[in-house]
């Protein structure tokens, strides 16, 4: 920001106060300390250098996919793509593996998501519904195991999967994965359950369901908004993946990411398919991600906030 | 949740009910419940799973770092040789692992500190613009957060290329530059400071977003009783809104160190799969030492040290999200 600073107390012109005033209250929690017109132009205005700033890329990657081969390499970039052409992406599918990639990618997505959330609701129904003797210790070990930086089991669990003869297999990657999002769909299960009174609970048992009715009946379907954010953010992490399965796999058993990965190490960088094709592999992840974002953020710092 | 009333004040009204819905089929399951053995049978898929393939192979890990297991041994099956603390005085008598160390460390606290003040100040900023540039705001960096790492890594590589890379070519604009054809991972600060920003830019949306969450919790009155007494924004800032958000921003600020500590697929992307000696973390340094060198000993007693470094920081996040997880 390059104008002057606008002292923080400077009062408003007379006329633009009752609107403020109401703008002000309707947003609950908004910090009303040295409020004043040239502040907020100022705020806004570095707001909408920031997200521009930041959306930047996001742009370039787009101007670049959409871009004729030619002008993506010009010495002079174009910062608007004057003959938009979908060639990058023909190309990009066209490419070797990129079509099995993808297929492999959405099935060991799919298998480790499923199993994740079968597997995670049984444990989370665990700590969440029931008090036994090492419950903590459960809890605990599915906090820690979170946190273990998952690159550095890749040495043992390549040896491993090496000698029981699943490396190179869509199975012993989807294993993998179904390991990698266990903890975190415990946790946030856990969460969702634990959000539903036991009053209902009890209720039931009462007026005479048995605990698996409970658990069909009462359970399940308001854990359901739960299981969807929870499946979605595990399909990302699957999906995202790339490092295990690079080293696990060979080229025809990778998923799109490691794709991408190879399409820059092999031959030298054709940017326009590159682009093309990181686009086609995010958008499924971005639009899941928007649907559930909300979700992720409380996950991490659950609590942290009361709120 | 209450650890301690559920069973006792539930399990009475419990066996002696007649149940009018398939009796034969619900009478089993009902016994064992109150002695606790449902919840185990529960939790066991997910704990024989994560025993399996994360705990066994934790230990496992350990266990390699004091053996000697190569490529011969990995292709013949046979147990490699056990050499005691020998990978360990190999690694930590290396200065290259000690400077692969200081850099992760020193990377780590730069791009921490960097991500959670640009993070706080976004967060503020949030809570002054207008509705609509606040929307922008959000929407902006919903995209960016969404955007997969290798994706954003493989942007800005191409961002930064030598030859066609935007950035040199909007710096070469500037009067008395010449940045045309210029690398950036030939000065190794130069380098880290692209890693940096590409770290710091996908940051920073969870961290404004959770910070700007924090917030809004923060009591208005509070803010307009401090206005009242004369408090400049800095003061308010300093002794009310900051103390209030301390614990949030601690723990957004311990995930950021756990994550940017194992810094990988950044510095990865960009230098092409082969990261050279400057650009090497702790991370790829011991990926690189096991499947690159096929040194998969020395690789695990570097994953082991680097497990140990990040102990503190990991315990101390774990303290905060155990207390929350028996609160509810």
């Amino acid at each position: 920001m390059v104008a002057p600073a606008a002292s923080p107390a400077a009062p408003a012109p007379a006329s633009t106060v009752p609107l403020k005033r109401r703008r002000a209250k309707s947003d609950d929690g908004v910090i009303t300390v040295g409020r004043s017109r040239t502040g907020t132009i100022l705020a806004n205005t570095a707001g909408v250098v920031f997200s521009v700033l930041m959306l930047f890329p996001v742009y370039w990657v787009l101007n670049t996919a959409f871009k004729p081969a030619d002008e993506v390499l010009a010495l002079e970039p174009t910062f608007w793509p004057t003959s938009p052409t979908l060639d990058n992406f023909i190309s990009a599918f066209k490419a070797p593996l990129f079509l099995k990639d993808m297929l492999n990618g959405v099935i060991v997505t799919l298998l480790a998501v499923a199993g994740a959330l079968v597997v995670g609701f049984l444990g989370a129904l665990s700590i969440a519904r029931f008090s036994f003797y090492g419950r903590k210790a459960i809890i605990l070990v599915v906090l820690v195991v979170q946190l273990i930086p998952f690159l550095s089991l890749l040495i043992p669990l390549f040896l491993m999967l090496q000698s029981a003869d699943l490396t190179n297999s869509l199975i012993g990657v989807s294993i993998t994965y179904l390991v990698l999002i266990l903890p975190y769909t415990v946790w946030t299960l856990r969460g969702f359950i634990s959000g539903i009174p036991r009053e209902l609970d009890e209720a039931a048992l009462i007026d005479g369901c048995t605990r698996a009715q409970v658990f069909w009946r009462i359970i399940l379907p308001l854990t359901g908004p739960g299981l969807v954010a929870t499946s979605v953010y595990g399909f990302i992490q699957a999906w995202n993946e790339f490092i295990i399965i690079n080293t696990l796999n060979s080229p025809d058993k990778q998923n799109l990411m490691a794709w991408l990965l190879q399409n820059q190490t092999t031959r030298g960088t054709a940017w326009g398919p590159l682009m093309a094709g990181a686009i086609i592999t995010s958008i499924p992840v971005v639009i899941f991600f928007l649907i559930i974002q909300r979700n992720i953020a409380t996950g991490l710092t659950a609590g942290a906030v009361k709120g | 949740m209450s650890v301690v009333d559920s069973p006792a004040t539930r399990r009475p009204s419990d066996p002696g009910r007649s149940r009018p819905n398939r009796p034969g089929h619900a009478a089993p399951k009902r016994r064992p419940r109150g002695s606790g053995r449902t919840p185990w049978l529960l939790a066991l898929p997910a704990l024989l799973l994560i025993a399996g393939l994360l705990g066994y192979p934790l230990v496992r890990m350990v266990v390699l770092s004091f053996q000697n297991m190569r490529l011969r041994e990995l292709l013949s099956g046979r147990t490699p040789p056990w050499v005691g603390f020998d990978q360990y005085t190999r690694v930590l008598s290396d200065n290259v692992f000690w400077a692969v160390v200081g850099r992760t460390v020193a990377f780590t606290f730069v791009s921490v500190l960097i991500s959670v003040l640009v993070g706080l100040g976004i967060a503020l900023l949030m809570r002054r613009v207008s509705r609509g540039v606040r929307l922008f705001m959000v929407v902006a960096m919903m995209f960016v957060w969404a955007l997969p790492q290798l994706v954003a890594a493989q942007i800005f590589r191409w961002m930064t290329d030598s030859d066609f890379g935007v950035v040199n070519y909007l710096i070469d604009k500037l009067p008395g530059v010449d940045y045309q054809n210029h690398s950036w991972f030939v000065n190794p600060w130069q380098g880290w400071s692209v890693i940096t920003t590409l770290v710091v830019w996908a940051g920073i949306p969870f961290l404004a977003i959770t910070l700007n969450a924090g917030l809004t919790q923060v009591p208005k009155e509070l803010l307009e009783a401090a206005t009242v007494d004369g408090a400049t924004p800095w003061q308010a800032l300093r002794n009310i809104i900051l103390p209030i958000l301390k614990p949030l921003i601690m723990i957004v600020t311990t995930l950021s160190v756990i994550w940017n500590f194992g810094l990988f697929t950044q510095a990865w992307v960009l230098r092409d799969g082969h990261p050279e000696p400057q650009f090497q973390t702790l991370a790829t340094y011991s990926y690189t030492q096991a499947f690159g060198q096929s040194r998969y000993s020395l690789g695990s007693a570097i994953a082991v040290i680097t497990v140990l470094l990040m102990l503190g920081v990991m315990i101390f996040y774990i303290r905060q999200m155990f207390r929350i997880g028996e609160v509810d």
